[in-house]
């Protein structure tokens, strides 16, 4: 069985390096994406097992992205959790409007983070 | 601008009249530059005079009247003393027939007397009578005087008892003197009568003419009175019709018409201030206008202001959080020895980044709240939740504070609580900003939670042995950024923005949020909301 995939689409390289760091351990293989177009393509291409999806992305919103995405029949299926800026402000309700599977509020914590990843891709 | 609404609505009658010869009177007598009150006086005045002039001819006509009475009074009487004169001759007459036949000289008395009373009546005839019967009286005198002479002749014969000579003067002298006698008084008599029918004829002819005379003058002085009423009264009304349609007009919101009367009076004076207010008011209204006008362009420049504030406010906290989540996230996964094992001298530094980042963290959602909730764009997200749920994720958050200040910390909740609807998040915020502030200024003793049901409202309190509130404080304690004291910001921390936030909240939900505090012994904070909370926007 193949390592799973986990999609991390962000625009924020130092974010995207916590996520690189905090997987370096496990036996996930994370692929990059820097903005909605390119989540979108590379979603649709690689068919990740897990897509954590940021919420204000270039080009493409997160929000747009995941409609885009849920609208797909290749990539419906796939479990997406969308992380949002400020759970208070709505973002959570326009998350899970657009098909998201669950979602995480910035700043989120590495540990959380990890626990979210493990309830849909359980490890062996 | 003119109107036509001075002539609407008026009686047909009154529109002919008004554009009559009598409508340049009326304007006429509006020009002319004399008050109100004068011209009433002169129209009440003008009435007075005429009843005075028809008081006048009254009087004379009915003196002229009484005089041509009195004149036909006179003549009657004068024509009874002409029948009592032939009376008296008659009976002299007689007399002397008798004197004749009974030879009693006696009787001459009888003769003497009724001779008498002849004369006094003539006497009396003669003052009364007009001068043109004079002669006539003179005539009847003196035949009169003729016959007592020969009644004297008669008599000395019938005394001498010479009968036959007494007997030829009475035929011969005496009886033609009492006919010539007899003629006169008739002629007086028929004069008198002519005169009385010429006056009955005079008298009727004149009050048929003080009849037509009267008529005449009253008449017109009704028309007249009418006249002076119509002009006087319409020259006041006109005017006050005039204005009558100007103060709608302004009524109506449209400003700047001019009234125009003729009046050079009071309501010529009352004309000119309306236009002067007109004037006024049109000017204000263009001011107001393009106040408003301003007002407008400057309140859409401030919604586009506040739309873009609120844009943003919205980027900027996903601007802040960014980088924010990545100082966070690596010292969490330092501290966590992802990168290998921590040395002791940088594991605290490492945990300062960490709490000062939180508190970073916190500070950016306040604000964001606030700006949210001033700008009127907080939602409340509306649900069913569980008061014993929250109370016990608000007293797990906050036991571990509580442990390390070696303070107690209870929460309690009526079991019969049941399952409230309103915004539990929202919610779990205001018990958190409460409890939170509680075991925060609290050095020694205990904070407790206690929520219960009264009626249909929910009563969330949290009460601390802490610091309390000066009561001058009280008030203010719900402003943003007031903290009692700005150094306790530093000893405490906190963003001075919670009790703000907590409060709006509550309001959101329509309840109220309250305190009651004693300065050294503790506060107790409480804050109601309603079981069941239908409405987002409150």
């Amino acid at each position: 069985m193949r390592d799973r995939t986990v999609l991390h689409i962000e625009d924020n390289e130092y974010n995207r390096k916590i996520v690189r760091q905090l997987l370096s351990r496990t036996p996930y293989r994370l692929l990059e994406a820097a903005d909605g177009e390119e989540g979108v393509a590379v979603a649709q291409r690689e068919l990740p097992d897990l897509i954590l999806m940021d919420v204000q992305l270039p080009k493409l919103s997160g929000l747009d992205a995941t409609r885009l995405l849920r609208a797909d029949p290749r990539t419906a299926h796939i479990p997406l959790v969308v992380v949002t800026s400020f759970a208070l402000s709505g973002d959570d309700r326009r998350a899970m409007d657009a098909g998201a599977s669950a979602y995480l509020a910035k700043p989120y914590s590495p540990r959380d983070l990890l626990a979210l990843i493990h309830k849909f891709l359980p490890e062996n | 601008m003119r109107r036509a609404s001075a002539t609407e609505r008026m009686p047909p009658p009154v529109v002919a009249l008004l554009a009559s010869p009598l409508g340049a009177l009326v304007r006429a007598v509006a020009r002319i530059r004399a008050s109100v009150h004068v011209k009433l006086l002169a129209g009440f005045l003008l009435i007075t005079l005429l009843f005075i002039a028809m008081t006048a001819v009254s009087l004379r006509t009915l003196t002229e009247t009484a005089r041509q009475t009195n004149l036909l009074d006179e003549a009657h009487e004068r024509v009874g003393w002409s029948r009592q004169i032939e009376h008296a001759l008659a009976m002299q007459m007689h007399f002397t027939a008798m004197a004749l036949l009974s030879k009693d000289d006696g009787i001459v008395a009888r003769i003497l007397r009724e001779n008498n009373r002849f004369n006094d009546t003539l006497a009396r005839l003669e003052k009364a009578a007009p001068a043109e019967e004079r002669a006539l009286i003179q005539a009847i005198r003196g035949s009169q005087d003729d016959a007592m002479a020969t009644v004297a002749d008669i008599a000395n014969a019938v005394r001498d008892g010479r009968l036959a000579d007494a007997m030829t003067a009475l035929r011969t002298r005496q009886e033609p003197l009492y006919a010539k006698i007899e003629t006169l008084v008739g002629s007086l008599v028929a004069a008198e009568e002519t005169r009385m029918a010429s006056l009955r004829v005079s008298i009727a002819a004149a009050s048929r003419y003080s009849l037509r005379v009267m008529a005449g003058f009253a008449v017109a002085s009704i028309v007249l009175a009418l006249l002076g009423g119509f002009v006087i009264s319409w020259s006041f009304i006109l005017p006050v019709r005039e204005a009558h349609g100007f103060l709608s007009e302004v009524a109506e919101g449209r400003f700047g018409g001019t009234i125009v009367v003729p009046n050079r009076d009071e309501f010529g004076a009352l004309a000119e201030h309306m236009n002067w207010m007109s004037r006024e008011l049109r000017r204000l209204d263009d001011e107001q206008r393009v106040a408003a006008e301003t007002l407008r362009s400057l309140n859409d420049r401030l919604a586009l202001a506040s739309r873009a504030k609120s844009e943003f406010l919205a980027n900027m906290s996903h601007e802040l959080r960014t980088p924010l989540n990545a100082i966070l996230g690596f010292t969490e996964i330092m501290l966590d020895e992802l990168y290998g094992e921590v040395p002791a001298t940088l594991r605290e530094p490492l945990v300062d980044i960490q709490t000062n980042g939180r508190h970073l963290l916190r500070l950016i959602n306040d604000v964001l709240d606030l700006s949210k909730i001033e700008a009127g764009r907080l939602e409340l997200g509306v649900g069913e939740y569980s008061v014993q749920e929250i109370v016990e994720v608000v007293h797990a958050s906050l036991k571990s504070l509580a442990l390390e200040k070696n303070l107690a910390f209870t929460a309690g909740v009526s079991p019969d609580i049941p399952p409230a609807w309103g915004d539990g998040r929202r919610i779990t915020q205001c018990l958190m900003n409460l409890a939170g502030n509680a075991l925060k200024f609290t050095r020694q003793g205990r904070v407790d939670i206690e929520v219960r049901l009264d009626g249909e409202w929910l009563v969330y309190r949290v009460s601390d042995t802490g610091i309390g509130i000066p009561k001058d404080e009280v008030e203010n304690i719900f402003a943003e950024f007031r903290q009692v004291d700005t150094t306790i910001t530093r000893e405490y921390g906190g963003t001075g923005l919670g009790l703000s936030i907590t409060k709006r909240l509550v309001e959101l939900h329509g309840g109220r949020i309250g305190v009651e505090s004693e300065l050294g012994k503790g506060s107790r904070f409480f804050f109601t909301v309603p079981l069941r909370t239908d409405g987002g926007r409150a």
